[in-house]
């Protein structure tokens, strides 16, 4: 053969070669160690390196310890949870009528499978996720139906569960990597998940259902925030295009908007809400509720939409005029798409927020969402002195739902830049 | 102002293949065009006119106002004077004139612009589809033939940023050509890419040449200018100062500027 090496020189010119080591990148050869030694020397490097430290270790190792013994102890031994489960529909559900159960659970079987596939597409359920969820959905299933008269809630929550591994598994076939079926697949996500909302209000409310003043307890936290969020967005596109306008007019009265809204808290604006709207626009408090809401989150995403056009090079708008399209066409198709996906991380946080902020409507309105239930189902003589069993128990709801959003925004931008600006 | 020079256009039989140009009709015509960019004038009573299938290269230092120009005639500036006229319609605050010359005229950038957020396919659909109301599958085939003619039809289905430069550039020309355009404007379209890549976007520019397109390009390569303009155009400092045959400037250039320019890029 042609390529064969040279033959060697005789032994005696050159000395006999050692044993050829293999060497390997510091990280593989870590990685040939058997476990336990790569544990220790983990442990050795991250928790006891000085004296300093080791100090440090033992204090944190000991405060987690009592924070988690405190807990257990107070959640089964020191607690309770009657005031739960006998205020559950109160906390859930408010003043929503019971014979209408069935309306509750069958939104909950609609919305779940959606937000499964969001976790399929953009997330992977790690063990972590596994655990949290199976974690929640015992803490949930236990309190909401536990001891029900019949099967029916345990069935409903059994199978929506089972409907959430079903929109996962089937979003886990979706492509990874961008390409017309993962953009097809997104646009069919998004359009139903735009859909969820106004659907769950009709099978809530259609055909004898209950009115929206009904709406009560941690439901009316589910349905608030979306409102606030969906509507925020809606009106914050016309809003950031306006404050970059170059018509002078326009661009100050966005401005002006954005910054007399952001100058306030929210809670200022619910006050709002409650007195002043009402001059305005006579229409429920529920829905003047969520027209602040959607308003005073308008205000913030808009400074981020803001900051997604500015970070489009000049060349892009340039570029679709010189193909032909129009102003608006340009807009459309191809400085928002970019600019929103630039700023979809911050705007998922301003969700989590207002998600949270949900919690202040009932200290200043008389609707009655899942704090001012709580509060309620406290003020009954027989459960006066169970107040933490029921702020934990909200506490856990809002952190469940924080959670999952947190979750799924963090691998959204992770996955971001991906063959995509 | 220098209407004095302006007026030794070299109007002799062009160096590429005799008086081809002959009796064509004006396609560009321009006349005083003024532009300011606050107190700074960028283009000064600027007079030019092409015809049909000729090919124009711009040459001049930087600043001098070249992609000022250029930009102007599909107005992604607006001039402040004089006139515009494209293919008989001229340019002005009327949008319907706009849009009908933006349909005429394709416009490639020297940074590629394409749209990130878009399959190289759909990158070229989106003007003949949205702008020419062309249906999908017609557009789609329409965008496989360009992509065929500028070579590479095995990149219909990728994003931009996985294509390399030289791939890029031959997108957006496709991406221009997918318009059907009458002119093509390209603004230094090879001054982003790696010496390798440069020579694939120019021949696919040749063979747009010798297909009959009329072109406007600012660049730098002298060796296209010379084998494949008709004319060549020398801006300084916002002003036309000369113009004429690749052969008029490369042996005998006449004002002292361009003389300075040419022995500094040659
Ligand atoms: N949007 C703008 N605002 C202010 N000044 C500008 C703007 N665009 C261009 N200019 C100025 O106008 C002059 C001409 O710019 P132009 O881009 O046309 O030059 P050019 O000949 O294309 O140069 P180059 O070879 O560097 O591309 C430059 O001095 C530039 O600074
Ligand atoms: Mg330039």
């Amino acid at each position: 053969m042609a390529e064969q090496p040279p033959i060697p020189p005789p032994a005696a010119a050159a000395p006999p070669q050692p044993p050829r080591k293999v060497v390997l990148p510091p990280h593989r050869e870590r990685a040939h160690r058997p476990w336990r030694v790569r544990a220790e020397e983990w442990v050795r490097r991250n928790l006891f390196a000085s004296p300093g430290q080791t100090l440090l270790t033992f204090a944190s190792l000991a405060l987690v310890g009592l924070v988690i013994a405190g807990a257990v102890w107070f959640v089964f031994f020191q607690a309770n949870w009657r005031v739960i489960t006998v205020n559950r529909w109160l906390l859930f559900a408010g003043g929503f009528p019971l014979d209408e159960k069935w309306r509750l659970w069958l939104s909950v079987a609609l919305v779940f499978p959606l937000i499964g596939a969001a976790y399929g597409m953009w997330a992977s359920l790690g063990r972590r996720d596994l655990l949290f969820i199976a974690l929640a959905g015992a803490f949930v299933f236990f309190l909401t139906a536990h001891g029900d008269a019949g099967p029916s809630s345990s069935v409903w929550f059994a199978a929506s569960l089972a409907l959430f591994f079903l929109g996962y598994r089937v979003c886990r076939f979706v492509p990874r990597e961008t390409g017309r079926p993962r953009t097809l697949a997104v646009r069919t996500l998004a359009a139903l998940l735009a859909l969820a909302l106004p659907l769950v209000l009709i099978v809530l409310m259609v055909g004898g259902g209950a009115q929206a003043s009904q709406f009560g307890g941690f439901m009316l936290n589910l349905i608030l925030a979306p409102v606030g969020i969906v509507g925020g967005l809606l009106l914050a596109v016309p809003l950031a295009l306006g404050r970059a306008s170059s018509l002078r007019a326009i661009s100050w009265t966005c401005t002006a908007y954005i910054e007399v809204i952001r100058g306030a808290p929210l809670i200022g604006w619910l006050f709002v809400a409650l007195f002043i709207l009402e001059d305005v626009i006579s229409s429920p408090l529920i829905v003047r509720t969520m027209i602040v809401l959607a308003v005073f989150t308008a205000a913030y995403v808009a400074e981020y939409i803001r900051g997604g056009l500015q970070s489009l090079p000049r060349g892009q708008g340039e570029a679709g005029h010189a193909v032909g399209l129009s102003h608006l066409q340009t807009l459309q198709v191809i400085v928002l798409p970019q600019a929103l996906r630039v700023s979809i991380p911050p705007i998922v946080g301003q969700a989590i927020g207002l998600w949270k902020d949900t919690a202040l409507i009932s200290i200043i309105l008389p609707l009655r969402e899942l704090v001012g239930n709580s509060r309620a189902a406290i003020a009954q003589a027989e459960f006066i002195p169970d107040r933490i069993e029921v702020y934990a128990f909200a506490a856990v709801l809002f952190w469940i739902v924080a959670f999952m959003m947190s979750r799924i925004s963090q691998r959204m931008e992770r996955a971001q830049g991906v063959g995509e600006r | 102002m220098t209407t004095e020079t302006e007026a030794t256009t070299a109007e002799q039989p062009s160096a590429n293949g005799a008086d081809r140009l002959a009796g064509q009709p004006d396609i560009i015509m321009t006349e005083g065009v003024d532009k300011w960019f606050g107190d700074f004038q960028a283009l000064d009573d600027v007079t030019l006119s092409v015809k049909e299938h000729e090919i124009v290269v711009i040459l001049g230092p930087s600043g001098s106002g070249k992609s000022t120009f250029i930009r102007c005639l599909n107005r992604l500036e607006e001039h402040d004077a004089g006139r515009i006229v494209i293919d008989g319609i001229e340019l002005n605050e009327d949008v319907r004139n706009l849009r009908a010359i933006r349909e005429e005229v394709g416009m490639v950038f020297q940074q590629f612009n394409l749209f990130p957020h878009l399959s190289v396919l759909n990158n070229i659909t989106l003007g003949p589809q949205k702008v020419r109301r062309m249906p999908k599958l017609d557009a789609e085939q329409l965008a496989m033939e360009l992509l065929e003619r500028v070579g590479i039809p095995e990149q219909a289905d990728k994003y931009p940023t996985q294509l390399s430069g030289g791939q890029q550039q031959r997108v957006a020309i496709a991406r221009a050509l997918a318009m059907r355009p009458k002119i093509m404007l390209f603004d230094e379209p090879t001054s982003a890419l790696d010496p390798e890549m440069i020579k694939e976007v120019l021949d696919v520019m040749r063979e747009l040449a010798e297909s009959g397109m009329t072109m406007l390009v600012v660049t730098h390569e002298m060796g296209f200018a010379r084998e494949v303009a008709d004319r060549l155009v020398f801006f300084d400092e916002g002003q036309l100062i000369e113009q004429g045959t690749p052969q008029h400037f490369f042996e005998s250039p006449r004002e002292e500027r361009t003389k300075l320019f040419l022995s500094q890029i040659l």
